[in-house]
């Protein structure tokens, strides 16, 4: 019988074994790939987001039922690990979960900054961490009352400079935050040094982006530089700064090397193709690094991670398939683990 | 017709108009023409600009379908919510092609750079940022394609107009001017006929009258 610190993981990781048990497996992908669109509904009425696609179907049709679906059946997998976790593991999954709050958030500002109806506006809301009643509470209330929502939090100070700095700023602002609110977190004990480093390597595949995204679209070193996120783990600010004023050529070749440059041979010219590379890397490094710890955060957040990727699969696949794409393309798109 | 009065200076009114009736049909025949070149010049463009926006609208779709699977509704929906805020701006100027005025549209940048855009970079992916590139080409290539179709419609009109205008003189005002003039001249040729009977019936009497006095 496991007594102490253990404890807490052995439970939460081995009921996150038995969800993960229920993920479609690497190799049904290739029979996905093959079905009609109708054909992959069917297929996935038979699985857990049947409850889901039945709640939608009055409302949605085609590729937005599968999407709403599937969006409902995350945030509710999300809030079920919410719900059985406790301690440390409960506030350490809510905190990395506020990303979302963090997206709906900015959703929220953009609809009201465009006078977009309250309707319009609850349909890009994805609730996850709160429920869709705190957003819709948050939609009925103009700009400066959800900024005053938000006094008291580390989003108040940069939520207050509204209408100061441009709207891409503010956003990018907001997302900073939450990474360091993360990232700033003391590892007293090992389990938070593993999360903390989980969230860091985040930062690089997110820093790593945008370097590229920029770099690609012609942007300056201190544009770049602007919106990276400090306290990445292998790529640090420094590191950074010094590939954002590389030239292309030279910035693919110093990238060789990271945990994340893994079976790539080359940057592609379509970046998309390559962001899939890097996804891959990242789950397979989170992959090896959950199973060297076993009883800690990390085989829940590989599990979040996967769950993410498997709503994010099965949604290229139905709107791959409805738009017509050859299969190619769509499993081009796919992450794969 | 019958309200013309057959004399020689309405016909020499006439004539003249007639004349000029004449020289307008040349020149609107020519102004036709020109404008016909004209339109399809501007066709052959429009084609070229029309089949540059169909394009540039599938490779759009295209690629907000990719962003629709990878990001999801919710995320395309937000950003949609951002790039609503400015709406695209452009001014109307005005230029003449042959007396038709037409529209030139000067529109700002509508192609931004990422930095420039009002949504963050760091909530976003490339296959928004694709979309939104492809959306903005798109936009670029509508107002191209309006001001090219409004050019377009207005020397379609103009063009009418003026066939009109040439068929009505053709068929109608010169054929109409002719035929009064022909009927004046036919009048005034009457008129000098019967003078000229009444003249020498006028003679036979008075040489019949000198005859009888000579004869008396």
């Amino acid at each position: 019988m496991l007594i102490g610190k253990n404890a807490t993981w052995a439970y939460l990781v081995a009921r996150t074994k038995v969800m993960k048990r229920k993920l479609i497996p690497k190799d049904e992908y290739r029979k996905l790939l093959n079905m009609e669109f109708n054909e992959i509904v069917r297929y996935l009425e038979e699985t857990e987001y049947k409850k889901e696609i039945d709640e939608f179907g009055y409302k949605y049709s085609g590729p937005k039922l599968m999407d709403y679906a599937l969006s409902l059946n995350l945030s509710r997998t999300y809030q079920k690990i919410i719900r059985i976790s406790f301690g440390l593991a409960k506030d350490l999954i809510t905190s990395y979960l506020k990303k979302w709050e963090i997206m709906n958030l900015v959703s929220i500002i953009r609809g009201k900054a465009a006078n977009i109806p309250p309707d319009e506006i609850e349909e890009a809301i994805v609730p996850v961490e709160r429920d869709l009643d705190y957003y819709r509470a948050l939609i009925a209330k103009d700009v400066d009352e959800i900024v005053n929502t938000y006094r008291g939090t580390p989003y108040f100070e940069t939520l207050s400079k509204m209408g100061t700095i441009p709207p891409n700023q503010l956003e990018d602002e907001l997302f900073k935050t939450y990474y360091l609110e993360l990232t700033k977190l003391k590892p007293a004990e090992l389990s938070l040094k593993l999360f903390v480093d989980f969230v860091k390597m985040e930062v690089d595949l997110r820093n790593l982006k945008t370097i590229l995204r920029l770099k690609a679209e012609g942007a300056t070193p201190d544009e770049i530089i602007s919106r990276l996120i400090p306290n990445g783990f292998e790529l640090t600010m420094d590191e950074c700064r010094k590939l954002a004023t590389m030239s292309w050529s030279e910035l693919v070749k110093a990238l060789e090397g990271y945990w994340f440059w893994k079976d790539i041979e080359k940057v592609e010219e379509e970046l998309s193709a390559t962001e899939v590379l890097f996804d891959k890397a990242w789950i397979e490094a989170i992959a090896k690094r959950a199973t060297s710890y076993p009883l800690s955060i990390l085989p829940v957040m590989h599990y979040m991670v996967l769950k993410k990727v498997e709503v994010d699969n099965l949604r290229i696949l139905g709107w791959g398939k409805w738009y017509n794409m050859s299969n190619e393309e769509i499993e081009r798109q796919m992450v794969i683990v | 017709m019958a309200e013309v009065q057959p004399t020689r200076m309405e016909l020499i009114k006439l004539r003249r108009r007639i004349a000029m009736a004449t020289k307008g049909h040349a020149l609107l025949k020519m102004k036709r023409d020109g404008l016909i070149m004209e339109f399809r010049q501007i066709l052959e463009e429009a084609k070229e600009v029309i089949g540059r926006m169909v394009e540039k609208y599938e490779k759009a779709q295209q690629k907000l379908a990719l962003a629709m699977a990878v990001d999801g509704t919710m995320a395309v929906k937000s950003i949609a919510l951002a790039c609503c805020r400015i709406p695209p701006e452009f001014t109307i100027k005005r230029k003449n092609i042959m007396g038709v005025p037409v529209p030139v549209v000067k529109k700002e940048a509508i192609r931004k750079k990422v930095t420039d855009r009002d949504y963050g970079v760091l909530s976003t992916s490339t296959r928004i940022d694709e979309a939104v590139a492809a959306f903005e080409e798109l936009t670029d290539a509508i107002l191209e394609v309006a001001e090219i179709e409004t050019t377009l419609r207005r020397l379609i009109d103009e063009i009418d107009r003026t066939k009109r205008r040439v068929n009505a003189l053709e068929f109608r005002v010169i054929p109409m001017m002719e035929e009064t003039a022909r009927f004046i001249t036919f009048k005034l040729e009457e008129m000098d006929r019967e003078n000229i009977i009444k003249l020498k019936h006028l003679k036979k009497k008075m040489a019949k009258r000198a005859e009888a006095e000579a004869a008396a």
